[in-house]
Order: structure tokens, then sequence, then C-alpha cells
């Protein structure tokens, strides 16, 4: 089988996505965070973060099609990340390493219109992991004054997103991503005290630590999920966002 | 007539308001399905989520600040999960819903009553407890003591002790703590809470009353 896809996971950094643009002009750009319903091998322990487990589930699903692994192992993924890529690499695929620490100069002066438009949640989170690859221009769209706040990385269970009114704005990991500077502290630990906010990370992630410490900071609600969501979860962020 | 439903996994509690006079019934759950019922409001595990479905804490929030004014935490504990909701001054500041790691805690309560032919009246408070996460792992120490000697009215209320206990530890351990549902009867489980905080049982009828108060 011919190989086709670049696959990559959280944000690798701008120059080398370019570069692998310019040199593979044809390739699809697979992004191994997302559930796409591979079959799980079973290669991690059980109680572990589901996003690596797609990571290592897509990867061998599509190893005759990966051309190369564009893969982020700095500040702005995690540790677990770093072994998944030397794993992946005694598996037989190529992989790139990434690390993408830049600091943002300045948090107030970004350029994050999908985070605060008045698109639906889901549909920002997807258009801010989408434009990773893809990087096209969304100053266009209108900012909404926003009643709530999201903060985190893309759910495993993007259904739970639909739960949030258009007027969610976005903080956390999917923010910094927007902003481009992914592994930038600062920028993900920032949000609006006077919005409430919802604080969710997937079960097992590192950023759990930050997570509870801004969610009791901010009087926000502190949310796990460990692949999909089930009706306790979902029946928390309804209940989150009809009593504030 | 309106009618007001909580249904919950084990009992369903209804609130009937005909000419401003308020009637309340328990039914197992098991029997809802065969009564026609067409519920202005309802909530809870049990019922078919329709347009007039309320989230349960949005419920208990509701029906518990006509006892309350202010600086409350009001706690749930029912068959299968336990929830509770946090305000101060008089607005919603914090919240808990747990299906999973308390699952199953007062169903447990009430097979363990039947199963070793205890009544409610007869559990004593016990200075002892079991650090129990669930109702399974719960029955494994009851059923390991019993096996042992222990009297079974003994073992169901340390059983019941470790319930108290988690429910203040999983409300943040307040100073005082207002308790909805059936859990309200048990008076073991009362003077096992009270060894931690204040408590202020609120009765079965918290969420139903909270359905009628939603405009």
């Amino acid at each position: 089988m011919n190989k086709d896809i670049i696959a990559f996971w959280g944000y690798p950094e701008k120059e080398l996505i370019n570069k692998t643009k310019i040199e593979y002009p044809n390739a699809k750009w697979v992004d191994l965070d997302i559930d796409f319903g591979a079959v799980d091998l079973k290669i991690l322990p059980e109680n572990y973060c589901v996003i690596i487990k797609n990571i290592y589930n897509n990867a061998m699903n599509l190893k005759d099609r990966i051309i190369k692994i564009l893969a982020p192992i700095g500040k702005d993924k995690c540790d677990s990340a770093y072994f998944a890529s030397e794993i992946l690499k005694k598996s037989g695929f190529k992989v790139i390493q990434s690390v993408f620490e830049d600091v943002c100069p300045d948090i107030e002066k970004i350029n994050i219109p999908i985070s605060k438009s008045s698109l639906p949640l889901k549909e920002k989170i997807e258009l801010i992991t989408k434009n990773i690859v893809e990087q096209k221009d969304y100053s266009y769209l209108k900012s909404v004054k926003p009643q709530f706040g999201f903060w985190g990385v893309p759910p495993n269970d993007l259904s739970i997103l639909e739960l949030f009114p258009r007027e969610t704005e976005v903080f956390g990991w999917c923010r910094a991503v927007e902003a481009g500077y992914p592994g930038d502290f600062q920028l993900e630990s920032y949000v609006d005290a006077d919005i409430p906010t919802v604080f969710f990370v997937q079960a097992f992630c590192s950023k759990s630590q930050l997570a509870k410490y801004l969610a009791n900071k901010y009087e926000g609600l502190f949310i796990d999920v460990d692949g999909c969501s089930n009706a306790s979860v979902r029946a928390k962020i309804e209940a989150f966002i009809k009593l504030r | 007539m309106e009618i007001y439903v909580d249904a919950g996994t084990t009992w369903t509690k209804i609130l009937k308001v005909e000419n401003e006079e308020k009637k309340y019934e328990v039914i197992p759950t098991s029997t809802l399905k065969k009564l026609d019922i067409k519920p202005n409001r309802a909530t809870g595990h049990s019922i078919i989520k329709t347009d007039n479905y309320e989230n349960e804490v949005v419920a208990l929030a509701n029906g518990a600040r006509k006892y309350l004014e202010d600086d409350f935490i009001v706690l749930d504990l029912g068959s299968r999960d336990i929830k509770w909701v946090k305000y101060q001054n008089k607005k919603f500041q914090d919240m808990d819903w747990n299906s999973s790691c308390a699952s199953a805690t007062g169903a447990t309560v009430e097979m363990l009553l039947k199963f070793y032919n205890v009544n409610l009246d007869d559990l004593v408070f016990t200075k002892e407890k079991y650090a129990i996460t669930c109702g399974i792992f719960g029955l494994e120490k009851i059923m390991d003591d019993v096996s042992g000697g222990m009297e079974p009215k003994i073992a169901i209320s340390k059983f019941i002790h470790g319930i108290a206990y988690n429910a203040f530890a999983f409300t943040k351990n307040p100073e005082k703590l207002c308790i909805s549902g059936g859990f309200c009867e048990n008076k073991c489980f009362i003077k096992c809470l009270e060894q931690y905080c204040k408590v202020v049982p609120l009765g079965r009828f918290v969420l139903v009353d909270g359905l009628k108060s939603i405009v």
C-alpha cells in the first residue's frame, strides 16, 4: 500500500508543519489525538489517558499508510507523548520529534477569533484543531459577549461540547493553540474571572493539577472524563450552566 | 391538578397540587410505568427525558432554597447516586454529582436490611466505620464481619457510618449539611453524620418541591 498520510498529534512546530507540507504536497494529514473509532489494541494500561491510547491505536491502524509522525514532546504536549514518540519509533514508525515552547510576549494581544466567536463550542474546538495544519485566517468571525467559559483540551468525547451555549469562550490549551503558543503556561492558565467556567481534563492527564487548581481559584466546575462522558458528567455541566 | 415527579432508581416521589393543597406520595419506581401519570415537570434517573424534564441538581437547588435563605450545602443521597449543591450569599457556588464511586449506597442498605432480616429502627450508632467507597466494596466487608460472628445490625451500622463519613468528605467537610432523600428517615445515618457536622434533614420531597418552584 502507498504511504499517503502525515500523522501528528498536539501542535507540531509551525516550521516543521510548513516544511512537511512542501515536502509532501499531496499527503493527507491525520490528527492521531482524535478518536476515529479504531480498535483498542490494549497497548497501554487500562487506566491511562485516552488521548494517548488514541495515538497508539490510530497509528497502528494506519501503519501501512503513515509516511511519518510529527510528534510534539515538549511542554506543549506532555511526558506521555514523549514516551509514545520513542516507543512508536521502536515500533517502526518514522517519528520527528517537535518542541514548541515559544512564550507569548503579551497574552492580552493574542489573535483568537475562533475562541471568542459565536460559533457553537464544538465547532470552535474542531476548527482550532483543524487550523493547526490549515492555518487559515478566521479574523472575519464576529466575537460574542461570553456567558460561559470552557477551559481545557479538545475532549475525546466532543459531544459534551454541545451542552454549552454559543456564548462560550475558549480558554486553556485550545486557546493557546489558536494563539500559536501551545506551550505557554501563562496563556494556558489564563481565564476571565468574571465568566463561570468549566475546567475540563481527560482522566489520567497531568493537566488535572492545573484544572483543579484553577477551578478552585475561580469557583468553576472541574470535570474529568475518561473516554466517553456518562450521564452524571453531562448532568453536572447542565446544572452548572443553569445554576450559574 | 398539577403533578411533579422525582423518579429515583428505587422510589418515586410525587407531589400533587390541587386548589393549592399539596399531597405527597412515595411509590416504588417499578410501579410508575403502570400509572398513567403526565407530570407537569419531572426529574430523576428513572424518568424519560422529555420537554418537561428538569436536571436533578437544578431541582435539588430550587427545592432546598425554599428552606434555607443562603450559605447552605444540600446533599441528596439516593439509591443510586449522590449529589450536592452549595449556595453562598444567595448565589450558586459549587456542586458535585457522583454516580460511580458512591454507587448503589442507598440501594445496598435496603438490600442488606432485607438480606439479614434487620429492621431500620434496629440499627444503632457505632463509633467504628467501614472505609467504603461504594456499595459493592461495603458488602464484602459486611459479609466478612458477619461470618466472623458480628451481629448483622452492627455490621450494617458500620456500613452506614462509612456512608455518612463519605457524604461529609464528598461535600468538602462542611460545618452544616442539609440532607435530602430517604436517608433523612435513617436515624443511624443522621446520628453518624452528626459526629462530623451539624445536620439538617429536609425530607424526601425536596426535589419535587423544587420542580414546583421552577417558573
